[in-house]
């Protein structure tokens, strides 16, 4: 910026007009997110540092005890509870993530050739259910996955499962929960991708004898690739820190990192503990964000929202 | 495979996939006329439950307290968000990437990171200053912290997508700035607040995890009382109230969904 003072009055004083301006505009939203948001995490990723005190709460000096303890070392000798939970997380995370693609992706390609003028309706077919509570959708799930109803009938007629056990609790009814939940999030972009295809490519990978397969390869999933990253990354990060699922659907053995978070801050309470987790899902977020502005970059355009 | 039945199996695999999305809320929706008191089988019509749900007060706090948080929190995000949402308009040329960080944060971020650092930091500082008791008041402190980003995008990109040369024409029009926001600004942005409005009153209404962490004991929200009831043991009263919820939610959508279509007149 040019010193003030050497420019034109009429010109610095319109340059002060709109930087006030500015700041008039933006400052109140931007002060309430960081007085109600940037402070309360940057607390919360201090008192990862701290000591855990009487009832959990945190207390000085500073310490790594809570990092231990998150790895599993506790009082007792080192047991690989947490680690499990870690673990599991991870693996519903990928699982899910993969499911999701694997369903998103024929359907978004569907819609995208269906009728222009069916398009936008069958996107807000996919998009509604997403819309709804949380909590409630979960519920339904517990209605048709409790012991006796038809969907655990088939599944005991199958052996899947014991006699009179339900599928949920399990880590099964949490991948479904998962899966559910994040589908309008991978078909949304992956829609958009192929909304925008370039089907002369298509059409000259055809002409030039490549068998159907070969120009899906080439031609086509090339093309879709941003927007199956961004699916990723919008289905990946929330889902590694689901906290409702895995509480409803997955019982005990189901637990996910919100859950180990979640309970530190409620009846186990270890506030040191739970905060650490945090710091690790905020890691997991950072690298999500971080890929989406590449992914963001390649595709060359503005940023996008997805609600 | 001939494209014919390639198409084929591919309508097939979408009217799956719609019942997959829509079977799990159809259950709720259907079991909540259900007469018998089990979510097993269907045993006849019956609006027991729904009949049962005025006479629990409960349920009628927690809606209170559910449309309060909703609507003073959408107000609240909507004279924050706009004006925000003005300003990145207005300096669209100048770097703004700090703002924009700051505007995707509560966006990106994990509800469950959100809600308890809003938790612990509200503890902490009742502790300190004997202000925030957790209650609806904290509540509503957080909503907004998620909604202002939502509203700010939506005004945004309703000022991206006019005619610049129609604030040329107003400037002209209208000598004094209060009078171009009255006569010009508010009529052209009026169905963006609209759908702001409706989207964050969706939002709010929608939260679980965030409210759960700022709530006090008096202050449970809908969603609340239902995540207590399930935790509890399954009542069919859960179905009713639910698929209320459902219903609401999706007048909601809808007509926040209409008023970003339509146009200025």
């Amino acid at each position: 910026m040019a010193d003030a003072g050497t420019l034109p009055t009429a010109r610095s004083r319109a340059m002060v007009r709109e930087a006030r301006h500015l700041l008039l505009t933006v400052a109140p939203g931007a002060t309430w997110i960081v007085i109600f948001l940037v402070l309360p995490s940057a607390y919360l990723m201090g008192v990862a540092f701290m000591s855990t005190g009487p009832y959990g709460l945190p207390e000085m000096p500073l310490s790594l005890e809570s990092f231990r303890r998150l790895a599993g070392f506790g009082f007792l000798g080192w047991s690989p509870g947490n680690l499990y939970t870690l673990l599991r997380s991870l693996v519903q995370t990928l699982v899910a993530t993969a499911l999701v693609v694997v369903i998103a992706y024929p359907i978004a390609y569907y819609i995208a050739t269906s009728r222009a003028r069916w398009r936008p309706i069958m996107l807000l077919a996919v998009v509604v259910p997403s819309w709804t509570n949380q909590v409630i959708r979960t519920f339904g799930w517990m209605n048709l996955l409790a012991p006796g109803t038809p969907l655990s009938q088939l599944a005991e007629g199958l052996g899947l499962i014991a006699p009179n056990m339900g599928l949920y609790p399990s880590n099964f009814a949490v991948t479904l929960g998962l899966v559910y939940n994040f589908l309008p999030f991978m078909v949304l972009p992956l829609y958009a991708a192929f909304e925008k295809l370039d089907t002369a490519q298509v059409e000259a990978a055809r002409d030039l004898y490549a068998s159907p397969l070969r120009a899906f390869r080439h031609a086509v999933f090339p093309q879709t690739l941003p927007g199956l990253l961004a699916g990723i990354v919008l289905v990946a990060i929330p889902a590694f820190g689901m906290y409702v699922i895995p509480e409803l659907l997955g019982g005990g053995k189901g637990m996910m990192l919100g859950n180990l978070v979640a309970n530190q801050f409620a009846g186990a309470a270890n506030w040191p503990l739970g905060a650490s987790g945090a710091i690790l899902m905020l890691i997991a977020t950072f690298i999500g964000l971080y890929a989406m502005r590449r992914i963001g970059r390649r595709l060359g355009g503005g940023e996008e929202v997805v609600i | 495979m001939t494209k014919r039945t390639f198409r084929r199996a591919l309508a097939g695999f979408w009217w799956l996939t719609l019942l997959f999305l829509y079977l799990p809320l159809a259950v709720v929706a259907l079991f909540s006329f259900n007469a018998a008191n089990s979510a097993a089988s269907f045993t006849g019509f019956s609006l027991r439950w729904y009949e049962r749900l005025l006479g629990n007060e409960e349920i009628l706090s927690a809606l209170a307290n559910s449309l309060v948080l909703a609507i003073v929190s959408s107000l609240i995000a909507l004279g924050v968000g706009c004006l925000i949402g003005y300003g990145m308009y207005r300096h669209r040329h100048r770097k703004l990437g700090w703002l924009i960080v700051l505007i995707y944060l509560p966006i990106v971020l994990p509800d469950i990171v959100f809600g308890i650092s809003e938790m612990a930091f509200f503890v902490k500082l009742h502790e300190l200053t004997g202000l925030l008791q957790p209650g609806l008041g904290t509540m509503i402190i957080a909503h907004v912290t998620f909604q202002i980003p939502f509203v700010a995008l939506i005004v945004y990109s309703r000022f991206v997508g006019l005619d610049p040369t129609l604030f040329e024409a107003a400037k002209d029009l209208y000598a004094s700035p209060a009078k171009r926001a009255r006569h010009f600004m508010l009529p052209t942005i009026k169905p963006a607040l609209i759908s702001a409005f409706f989207l964050s009153f969706t939002l709010s209404v929608d939260d679980f995890v965030i409210s759960f962490f700022t709530a006090g004991p008096e202050s449970a929200t809908l969603p609340i009382y239902i995540w207590g009831a399930i935790k509890k043991g399954v009542s069919p009263e859960i179905n009713a109230i639910a698929t209320l919820m459902l219903g609401a939610v999706a007048v909601a959508a809808i007509l926040s969904l209409v008023f970003s279509r339509r146009r200025p007149a």
